[in-house]
């Protein structure tokens, strides 16, 4: 005979899946369910956004580094190979393709002039991967098959939009005409060109000469491509090269490409951090409201007979299920996001994208799992610990939950700051300046919070029953304040705080601050170039000569880049220094140590130092240098230091000798520095023709370049920066969920009361706007305070209060969070007054 | 007796000793159920009520009769489905939601069984509630004198939080007198508290009530609280029945 329990069966997952989903589709009408939803949408799509981009960078620049050098291995140098070690390459079994690349001025039809990266290549260039073009920018691209023929050039996008070029038309490259042909769309060894500000002019190496831009001490670097089999490389890889000249492997790609990307990439990861912790704090938030608004249920399920582990289940699946659609949301608006991101930097690379992979999407439905698990249901577990007793009282019971949910948010910060910077050692200083800031503005948002009781005495019903809800929420009204605050002030750095700072670096410029740098100019040029520019009314030009030298030692010791620990120096050690000499320094040079050497320094073999020069090398006063200057050495002894003012955009140098010394050290050169009004930018066509191998450098060119790089990396940054102010505004909705029922008991007592509609309207904007306005001016004095940090300690330069920002963050963050507010609680103010009795 | 007996022995007439202040006329309320066998419940079925000015009315029934839902239409707290209900010399009928609020503004005092204070503001502040919705110019003055007759001067700057239940509800009274209402209407307003201290608040409800000869309408279940008031009404079939 069957007992009663043989027909039955234990609830089990299938039991607690239907009660998940039944009640999920219930929940969801339920405010704090779909905050939860929205929180874990945000930061899926945040991440996604920046993963899916990331990838395809990664995937651009892997796309064979030896694709990104155009070939297996490149030698570098200042001057051209011996013919003896291009034959030992050969000889080795590679192909050897030589190409020189030097910035030069090219003059389109008009009076439009351009600095370019001129590019002369042999036939067979490049080595590796392929060459495409097409008869002018953006039309179909093919393989160009070989290089231009002589006489003709193949000029890149930029180019073609800079002088307004044509198919066929003629620029003028040094002292002839040369024809373009096509427009380059794709070229190995431009993979990623962070760094390659100029665009660039291909042309054939046999035109090179004709164009007479190939002076003495003009700025030619000479590449030569290498590729072949691996011995052959690493057996070139051991030849002894020549002073000066670096052979870099495809793996070595392009450090300095890789190096900017990675940057740009960790400012994007901590952009994605922030969101991501300001969306764990709303899913904590809601979460825990979920959990609380369940224990009646679970008190009720158990007296039916539900055991703890059916609970659990039913608990957890039901948050799981919302979390895999709040995230596959989340990827799909990611997916979105990032093709607005590759909007944004992919022109920064020079190079197509490809199209992204779908690992970062795995990794994102992972972070949404920790999402849950850290902050989602350590509550949820609590609330299944209901006794069945509380169907009958709701005594407080202890928490004892409380522990293992801190513990389980704070692994989840650790481990999601950790996963999403790839740094400890970042992230934890990441998590401590977080932590640092929202506590700076906890305790701003607290003392401003409790002020607010003077002022609420001073207003009308609507307004002292708005800021009442604030005093009495106080915790949550600082919560709420510091999470808008965090994401509000992440935004005026990028967008108000940075602009102003430009914008303040700018109006430090005098007017006529020198626009164009003449560089290459030739001892012999200097008197004719000194009467061009006087015939057009620049009769004050300053001319510095220059010398190149090398640091061979220190003291007496001698020094390589090797010697040197920190990396910009052995950069900066390994190239060759420019000196100059002179007897009086401008007013943009402040002498820091020491004293001025006067007409009694005339031949003593002293030198100045900038700053930099002190700090990379350790310098102070007596110390002795000594100086390579191609084949002869001379020592210096540190006579002073100076600090250079750098923005004064006149030709200043690291080091500086007294007139008399380096006169007659051999290969010198002039440069000057001058102002160049818009209009009369047809002086530099003239210039271009009458002294080919001058060299214009047009810094509102590269000024433009350089803004229009970081125009693009921030707008990056506030795209991403967006996503943390939705996550800040999901905190906040979080918030409200939590007071909503309390809201409309309030709502229908008001009315019950007496109160119309308008005063309860009044009531809630006054809560809200001042919410906003406090987290608005919070964030707006924090952007301040570091941009005048900033602005003090790395632009060394003034900046004041600017009552403005704080207006136009108190203002926006009032509107913002009024609206909001409004959105989110318009349904409670038709609350119906008999609701207020509802209970008795 | 049918419902044109009862118009005409419409409940209170006979204690009629002011002018009229709260009436119904016909009124009727139902709700959906939503139930397919029952889709529409009635809680009230033609009912008729006249209340005087001054007249203390204690309405009683069993749980479940209806008497909230008599007490939120006859305070224009929600519609009937059919009928007419006066307050204050208006018809509730004509008046939308917002009208409605500003008629009580001022006019309608509540007690209520869990007190409902705003928790954001001070017992003062509570109290001036009323007053300064009905545009009073001496509403903080009222509710300070109010406060202190209900033993609460010293607790002005307390929050609810700060208080105990009958301090609470002693709070709830003050606001409900503060403003001078011509009718105060109480749902069990001892509901919430131990007999001691319900005892106390009773008490206090209806000294209140006797010196400012404010009308009151009580809804409760506790007969020894109903028969403290000048008639006694029973509603039961969605219809009152004055007591003996």
């Amino acid at each position: 005979m069957k007992t009663p329990e043989a027909g039955r069966r234990r609830a089990g997952w299938g039991a607690a899946l239907r009660h998940a989903v039944l009640r999920l589709r219930r929940g969801l009408r339920s405010g704090e369910l779909r905050v939860l939803a929205l929180a874990l949408a945000v930061a899926c799509a945040a991440a996604v956004s920046v993963g899916l981009f990331a990838d395809r960078v990664r995937q651009a620049l892997e796309r064979g580094s030896a694709d990104a050098l155009g070939a297996d291995a490149l030698i570098d140098a200042r001057d051209p190979l011996p013919p003896a070690l291009l034959e030992r390459l050969q000889t080795l079994g590679l192909r050897v393709a030589q190409l020189q690349q030097f910035p030069s001025v090219v003059a389109g039809a008009g009076d439009q002039v351009q600095l370019a990266t001129v590019k002369a290549v042999d036939p067979g260039y490049p080595l590796r991967g392929t060459l495409s073009v097409s008869a002018e920018p953006y039309g179909p691209a093919h393989p160009a098959g070989g290089i231009p023929p002589p006489g003709e050039a193949w000029a890149d996008t930029r180019l073609w939009t800079a002088l307004g070029l044509a198919p066929g038309s003629v620029v003028q490259l040094g002292t002839r005409g040369i024809r373009i042909t096509a427009a380059i769309a794709d070229e190995p060894g431009r993979g990623g060109a962070f760094a390659e500000l100029a665009p660039e002019l291909l042309i054939n190496r046999a035109d090179l000469a004709s164009t007479g831009l190939l002076g003495p001490g003009s700025r030619v670097q000479y590449l030569v491509q290498l590729a072949g089999a691996a011995p052959a490389l690493a057996a070139a890889r051991s030849l002894p090269l020549p002073p000066g000249m670096r052979l870099h492997g495809a793996a070595d790609g392009r450090p300095e490409i890789e190096s900017s990307l990675t940057r740009a990439r960790q400012f994007l990861d901590i952009a994605v951090l922030a969101a991501i912790l300001l969306a764990a704090a709303a899913v904590a938030l809601s979460a825990r409201l979920h959990a609380q608004r369940q224990r009646d249920e679970v008190a009720l399920l158990k007296c039916l007979g539900a055991s703890r582990a059916f609970v659990l289940r039913a608990l957890s699946l039901q948050v799981l299920l919302l979390g895999l659609a709040a995230g596959l949301a989340g990827v799909l608006a990611g997916a979105a996001g990032q093709a607005l991101l590759g909007h944004f930097l992919a022109p920064l690379l020079g190079t197509p994208l490809p199209a992204p992979g779908w690992a970062p999407v795995p990794a994102a439905l992972l972070l949404v799992a920790l999402l849950l698990a850290g902050f989602a249901l350590p509550p949820l577990f609590d609330a299944a610990d209901t006794p069945p007793v509380q169907v009958f009282q709701r005594a407080a019971r202890p928490r004892r939950g409380a522990h293992l949910a801190m513990a389980a948010a704070a692994v989840a910060v650790a481990v999601l700051t950790a996963l999403q910077s790839g740094q400890i050692r970042l992230a934890a200083y990441v998590l401590a300046g977080a932590a640092a800031t929202a506590a700076a503005l906890a305790l701003a948002a607290y003392a401003l919070v409790r002020a607010l009781g003077g002022v609420r005495a001073r207003g009308g019903v609507a307004w002292r029953f708005g800021l009442g809800n604030i005093a009495r929420r106080r915790g949550a009204a600082v919560g709420q304040i510091v999470a808008l605050g965090v994401a509000g002030l992440a935004l005026l750095l990028v967008t108000v705080v940075r602009a102003e700072l430009l914008a303040s670096w700018r109006d430090r410029l005098p007017p006529q601050t020198p626009n164009q740098f003449l560089i290459n100019i030739q001892p012999a040029q200097l008197e004719p170039l000194r009467q061009f520019f006087a015939a057009r009314g620049y009769g004050q030009l300053q001319f510095w000569p220059m010398a190149r030298a090398r640091l061979v030692a220190l003291d007496g010791r001698p020094v390589t880049a090797d010697s040197f620990a920190d990396q910009e120096t052995r950069r900066w050690i390994n190239r060759e220094f420019n000196l100059s000499w002179t007897q009086d320094f401008g007013d943009d040079n402040t002498l820091v140590s020491g004293r001025r050497w006067g007409a009694g320094g005339r031949g003593q073999r002293w030198l100045s130092a900038d700053q930099y020069a002190v700090e990379r090398l350790k310098l102070k006063l007596g110390d002795t240098l000594t100086l390579d200057f191609a084949g002869r050495q001379l020592t210096f002894t540190v006579h002073d230091t100076r600090k250079v003012r750098w923005d004064s955009f006149r030709p200043n140098f690291f080091l500086v000798a007294p007139p008399g010394v380096l006169e007659d050290i051999g290969e010198v050169q002039w440069i000057t520095s001058f102002y160049l009004p818009a209009q009369r930018r047809a002086l530099l066509r003239e210039l271009v023709r009458q002294f080919p191998n001058v060299t214009a450098l047009d810094l509102d060119a590269a000024l433009a370049q350089v803004r229009g790089m970081i125009g693009r990396i921030v707008a990056a940054l506030e795209f991403i920066f967006a996503f943390a102010l939705a996550a800040g505004l999901a905190v906040m909705l979080a918030v409200i969920e939590g007071s909503r029922a309390e809201r409309v008991r309030e709502t229908a007592l008001l009315r019950a009361l007496g109160a119309g509609s308008r005063v309860i309207l009044q009531g809630l904007l006054a809560e809200y706007a001042v919410l906003g306005l406090l987290a608005g001016a919070v964030a707006a004095v924090a952007a301040q305070l570091l941009a005048w940090w900033l602005a003090a300690r790395v632009f060394d330069m003034p900046y004041g209060p600017r009552p403005l920002l704080w207006l136009a963050g108190a203002g926006g963050g009032c509107a913002l969070v009024s609206l909001v507010g409004w959105l989110s609680l318009r349904g409670t103010l038709r609350t119906p007054p008999r609701q207020v009795l509802a209970g008795g | 007796m049918d419902a044109s007996e009862q118009g005409r022995r419409t409940a209170g007439t006979e204690a009629a000793s002011g002018a009229e202040i709260v009436s119904a006329q016909g009124v009727r309320k139902q709700i959906a159920t939503g139930a397919a066998d029952a889709p529409v419940l009635t809680i009230l079925d033609g009912l008729c009520l006249r209340i005087c000015a001054g007249e203390s009315v204690a309405i009683v029934g069993a749980s479940g009769s209806g008497k909230t839902t008599l007490l939120s239409l006859l305070a224009g707290l929600d519609s009937p489905s059919a009928g007419d209900i006066r307050l204050a010399g208006a018809s509730l009928a004509a008046l939308d939601e917002d009208a409605r609020a500003r008629l009580r503004a001022g006019r309608v005092g509540f007690v209520f069984q869990s007190f409902q204070l705003l928790a954001g503001l001070t017992a003062l502040e509570n109290v001036m509630l009323p007053g300064e919705l009905a545009g009073l110019a001496d509403a903080e003055a009222r509710a300070r004198r109010t406060l202190g007759q209900v033993g609460l001067g010293e607790r002005l700057g307390h929050y609810p939080h700060q208080l105990s239940g009958g301090e609470q509800q002693r709070v709830a009274i003050a606001r409900a007198f503060a403003a001078e209402p011509q009718v105060l209407f109480a749902d069990e307003p001892t509901g919430n508290l131990d007999l001691v201290t319900g005892g106390r608040i009773a008490e206090l409800l209806f000294e209140l009530n006797r010196s400012r000869g404010t009308t009151l309408v009580l809804v409760t279940h506790d007969m020894s609280l109903a028969r403290r008031c000048g008639r006694v009404l029973t509603l039961s079939d969605g219809r009152l029945h004055e007591d003996a």
